[in-house]
């Protein structure tokens, strides 16, 4: 059973990316589970969603303490977010503008905000970040694309999927390893 | 033949989609918190036509059962929900219903009740419903939560009771999870039309419920009594039906797991009991022979099928999301002392009250938990 964990602010879609990474899984013919965590429900506040995949029924219904894969949503976030907690070999995902670097776990770095701006997307809170976001943990977790693809398209159908698509498909093609601090 | 589907969906809407798929005629709704999105889905539903059914939506919960014991003495299928404190204001009406013999099922999202306010997982606001001749099953998975209202329905309407459902909120109720709908026709098969042995009938009018003597009322409360207990055999019928028809089971009275061998079993309901079985493969890794028996029915207590399935000589923690208010420790313990005393002495029971207010539950806190119980 894979362990993810969504650490983000209230407005950035978190819950939106935790759903889409569910029902990615069931599309890849796996199990899925998406479980945020809903607090005071405040624009801004800080919030966090916890997202399971496994080829078999899972039964866990906790939030994920100690995951796998740590996906921030921003990165003023990553320090927080690491030291909420993150399993020993786990890895990080961070929007972020440039290459980050989080000490000893590997990082993946994609530039969500950049890449929602130049698609158009945008809700009330500012650049739809999730979309991109998705597509770049897609990548990180080997979904293939066309998976990815076709769970946007499930949710979305017609024109606001395709401008989906763009964005997540830019997202999955640029997320970048960071090189290891040392 | 049609196959089942699978799509992916929350606690809330395996609830609505169960009721839609039992044909259910009315559903009085309070929308508002701590109601849950389930009568929000309800009413699209029948807002687009893929339910034809009546929704009513009233002023308070109170109501909201009022008019569910109206309509299911007019004959009607009658389904609705609530949770925590919408639950504690109907609890006049929940006895109206039961002595009434009427076949409601009504789903219950258990949240911790006020005050202080909160939103999250706890058992006080079933557990406090005990007293009130409702059957009650505690559900641990999603699809539990759509199979058990259909199975729910089977049963208050053989024996005339209200049966309510209950799983937690957030963890069961916000989760998206898989969920296997079976097709319609396997449901109409397994829930064939309501037919009320009685009905009130404006066009053949008659009284219900008027002031009984003593010897009367005696012998009404005495047969609700013996028929909760007589529900047993129905639960387990309804569940061995429900899977021969469409393949799924998530136990009858009882769920267990790794049970047959275990000198330690883990013992509680709802989501938290779904994650004790990571929390027994955790103990087995680490040379502890753990097991896990949950009730799924709170209400009639499955006593001779825990007795009949509790291993010799094992240590039983019980788990409560709940406190027992005058007593140490929670509901389920006091409740599964009483069931075994004089019957397993063999057996010891130990408590922890735990994950209060929806404080999380993770399967190595759980471990942890029972660990240290055994050190006590």
């Amino acid at each position: 059973m894979l362990e993810l964990r969504i650490n983000g602010f209230g407005g950035q879609g978190s819950v939106t990316l935790a759903h889409l990474l569910a029902q990615a899984a069931l599309e890849n013919g796996e199990q899925g589970q998406a479980l945020p965590f809903f607090g005071v429900e405040r624009r801004g506040a800080p919030v966090r969603a916890a997202v399971r995949i496994s080829p078999t029924t899972i039964h866990a219904h906790s939030q994920c303490e100690l995951p796998d894969y740590l996906v921030v949503m921003s990165e003023k976030l990553t320090q927080a977010a690491v030291s909420e907690g993150i399993n020993d070999i786990g890895t990080v995902i961070v929007n972020a503008p440039q290459t980050v670097n989080v000490s000893k776990y590997p990082t993946w770095q994609v530039d969500a905000d950049t890449i929602a701006r130049e698609a158009g997307l945008f809700s009330a809170d500012g650049p739809t970040i999730n979309i991109p976001l998705f597509g770049a943990v897609c990548r990180v977790l080997n979904i293939p694309q066309n998976i990815m693809e076709q769970t946007i398209l499930n949710k979305w159908p017609g024109h606001n999927g395709e401008r989906n698509l763009g964005a997540a498909g830019k997202a999955y093609n640029e997320v970048r390893i960071c090189a290891p601090q040392l | 033949m049609k196959t089942a589907q699978v799509i992916m969906d929350t606690g809330t809407h395996a609830a609505a989609l169960a009721a839609k798929y039992a044909r259910v005629d009315v559903i009085p709704g309070y929308p508002i918190t701590p109601q849950t999105s389930i009568m929000e889905a309800i009413a699209s539903m029948v807002e687009n036509g893929e339910l034809n059914a009546r929704f009513i939506p009233v002023e308070g919960e109170h109501s909201v059962l009022a008019a569910a014991v109206a309509a299911a003495a007019a004959g009607a299928r009658v389904f609705t929900a609530t949770s925590a404190n919408g639950l504690l204001y109907m609890h006049e009406v929940l006895h109206m219903a039961s002595g009434g013999r009427l076949p409601v099922v009504m789903c219950n999202v258990n949240r911790g009740v006020f005050a202080p306010w909160t939103l999250w997982a706890d058992h006080q606001d079933s557990f406090a419903q005990r007293d009130t001749g409702w059957i009650q099953y505690h559900c641990s998975s999603n699809q539990e939560v759509f199979n058990t209202i259909l199975q729910a329905f089977r049963v208050a309407e053989q024996i005339n009771i209200p049966v309510m459902v209950n799983f937690d909120g957030f963890a069961i109720s916000h989760c998206l999870m898989p969920l296997t709908l079976p097709p319609q026709e396997d449901i109409d098969l397994f829930l064939p039309p309501h037919e009320p042995e009685w009905r009130l009938d404006p066009s053949n009018p008659s009284s219900f419920s008027n002031v009984t003597m003593a010897a009367e009322y005696a012998s009404f409360r005495g047969m609700l009594s013996d028929d909760i207990m007589a529900s047993i055999p129905l639960v387990k019928q309804a569940a061995q039906e429900y899977k021969d028809i469409t393949g799924m089971w998530d136990g009858d009275t009882i769920d267990t797991y790794r049970l047959e061998d275990a000198e330690v079993v883990a013992f509680a309901v709802n989501s938290m009991a779904a994650e004790l079985r990571l929390s027994v493969d955790i103990l087995r890794e680490q040379g502890i022979k753990a097991g896990l028996l949950r009730p799924r029915l709170y209400l009639p207590f499955p006593t001779e099928d825990i007795i009949r399935a509790l291993p010799k000589n094992a240590q039983i923690m019980v788990l409560d999301r709940n406190l027992n208010f005058g007593h140490p420790g929670g509901i389920l313990a006091s409740e599964l002392k009483s069931a075994l005393f004089g019957r397993r002495n063999d057996i010891t029971v130990k408590n922890r009250v735990i994950g209060i207010g929806g404080i999380d539950l993770t399967r190595r806190f759980m471990a942890a938990e029972i660990r240290a119980m055994m050190d006590e």
